[in-house]
């Protein structure tokens, strides 16, 4: 699993940041350390201190950096300059609340390092299309060749919303299936079930229909699992 | 024949030149950040710079003190880098540092040493804030200034001389970042506001050149 470095100019806001995006993965978490302040309580950011932040949470499978502003940026710069541990470490121009959200969830399903950095830098995806901003939506991964697919109905009173979509992202990352789901009620494209960004852009409400379609050695399991979370309402109906 | 030769006592004379007028214009460059950015510029490099010279007396007093200009000028910047918060923090630590890495294991520079040692810590600036002529930062006051101290030496004048003239650009650098928008940092949030104002990096860096202009004269 990748390790997060959360960089910020306040200690409390990162703190903040890290407790929100953390409620959203219930059983494993993934490493996160905090890189800031600038020492003494002072708003502000350190390149030592992100360098140290870097190794406490640094892992063969890679660690991705999350940053609030200005030079946050360029204290991670300097920070990477400074490091001489194995092991990648990628700089994401994610936004920092949703980004570090999305990265947490993704994170915690296990997904490489790409993966978590692309689901962290499509996060404003779904503000961007509700508020009807003309900016692209999240990119959608093309559609799997499904084998399988059942139809299920959303009874959850608020929908697909972020708690439920992440537990289906880490519930679905067991199996050896690619699964998409999308919703027939808005008829849009569908989306991979691995990407909580995606899941969230479908919209789905309470009494949407989710095609919930799978493919691979382990799709027939998948949809079973998949079945029963939304069947029984993710815990929540 | 252009030339002489700088120790590193006068190094560390420019250094602390620098930070007593870091010091001593503390408010006046909070004043400057507080019109187009976090109001911190002036504490921050106080801060810094006397972090820097408390750092410098310890080594000082202890067992084996730096000898050389590099060693010097890590201790620098990276007492900088994290010292000072704000954005100059990595900008004048990656300068102090490149000056350092670039000059290497010696006690002191020549005019092209010190020449190279300037160039080599305008381009870490320049890489670590991907900032542009113009663009309203520290970058318009130290890229004249370095360009000026390059022309007086090659022009035949010494030291002192070069580093008045470097003095001089940098000063007129600040001051065209008046009228500037800013594009680059905080400040470029303020798109059209931001202009009417000095920039506070660009004022700090004007400084920084006064300092070492004093210390050569």
């Amino acid at each position: 699993m990748i390790g997060l470095v959360v960089v910020s100019h306040s200690r409390a806001l990162a703190q903040a940041a890290v407790e929100l995006a953390l409620q959203m993965v219930p059983s494993t978490k993934p490493l996160i350390a905090i890189a800031a302040g600038a020492g003494k309580g002072l708003i502000g950011t350190d390149a030592t201190a992100v360098s140290a932040a870097i190794d406490e949470v640094a892992s063969p499978d890679g660690v991705l950096v999350i940053m609030d502003l200005g030079s946050a940026v360029m204290s991670a710069e300097m920070a990477l300059e400074f490091r001489s541990g194995e092991g990648e470490v990628r700089l994401s121009s994610a936004p920092f609340v949703e980004g570090l959200l999305a990265a947490v969830v993704t994170a915690a399903s296990g997904a490489s390092l790409d993966a978590v950095d692309r689901e962290a830098r499509a996060a404003l995806g779904p503000k961007l299309e509700m508020l009807g901003d003309p900016e692209p939506p999240v990119a959608r991964p093309p559609q799997a060749v499904a084998e399988f697919a059942v139809e299920l109905t959303l009874v959850n009173p608020d929908g697909l919303h972020a708690r439920p979509a992440a537990m289906m992202v880490s519930a679905l990352a067991a199996f050896d299936a690619k699964v998409t789901v999308a919703n027939q009620r808005t008829r849009g494209a569908p989306v991979s079930a691995n990407s909580l960004i995606g899941l969230l852009s479908l919209g789905a409400k309470c009494g949407d229909v989710l095609r919930v379609a799978g493919s691979g050695v382990q799709a027939t399991e998948a949809l079973a699992r998949a079945t029963d979370m939304v069947n029984g309402g993710f815990g929540e109906a | 024949m252009a030339g002489g030769t700088v120790s590193l006592g006068q190094l560390e004379a420019w250094l602390a030149r620098f930070s007593e007028l870091m010091l001593e214009n503390r408010s006046y460059l909070t004043e400057l950040d507080s019109a187009i950015g976090d109001a911190d510029h002036g504490s921050n490099m106080a801060r810094g710079m006397t972090a820097v010279m408390a750092k410098i007396a310890a080594d000082k007093s202890g067992v084996t003190p730096v000898s050389t200009v590099d060693a010097l000028f890590k201790q620098v910047g990276m007492t900088l880098v994290t010292s000072v918060g704000g954005a100059s923090g990595p900008l004048y630590g990656t300068f102090f540092l490149r000056f350092g890495s670039t000059s290497g294991a010696v006690a002191g520079l020549d005019a092209p040493g010190l020449a190279a040692a300037l160039r080599a810590g305008l381009g870490g600036v320049l890489a670590r804030g991907k900032a542009e002529l113009g663009d309203k930062t520290m970058f318009d006051a130290m890229s004249p200034g370095i360009d000026a101290f390059d022309t007086e030496l090659a022009a035949g004048a010494d030291l002192a001389s070069a580093a008045a003239g470097a003095y001089a650009a940098a000063a007129a650098g600040r001051d065209a970042t008046e009228p500037l928008v800013a594009r680059k940092g905080r400040a470029s949030y303020l798109g059209e506001r931001s202009a009417g104002h000095l920039d506070p990096g660009a004022t700090s860096t004007a400084f920084l050149f006064q300092a070492l202009a004093e210390t050569l004269a």
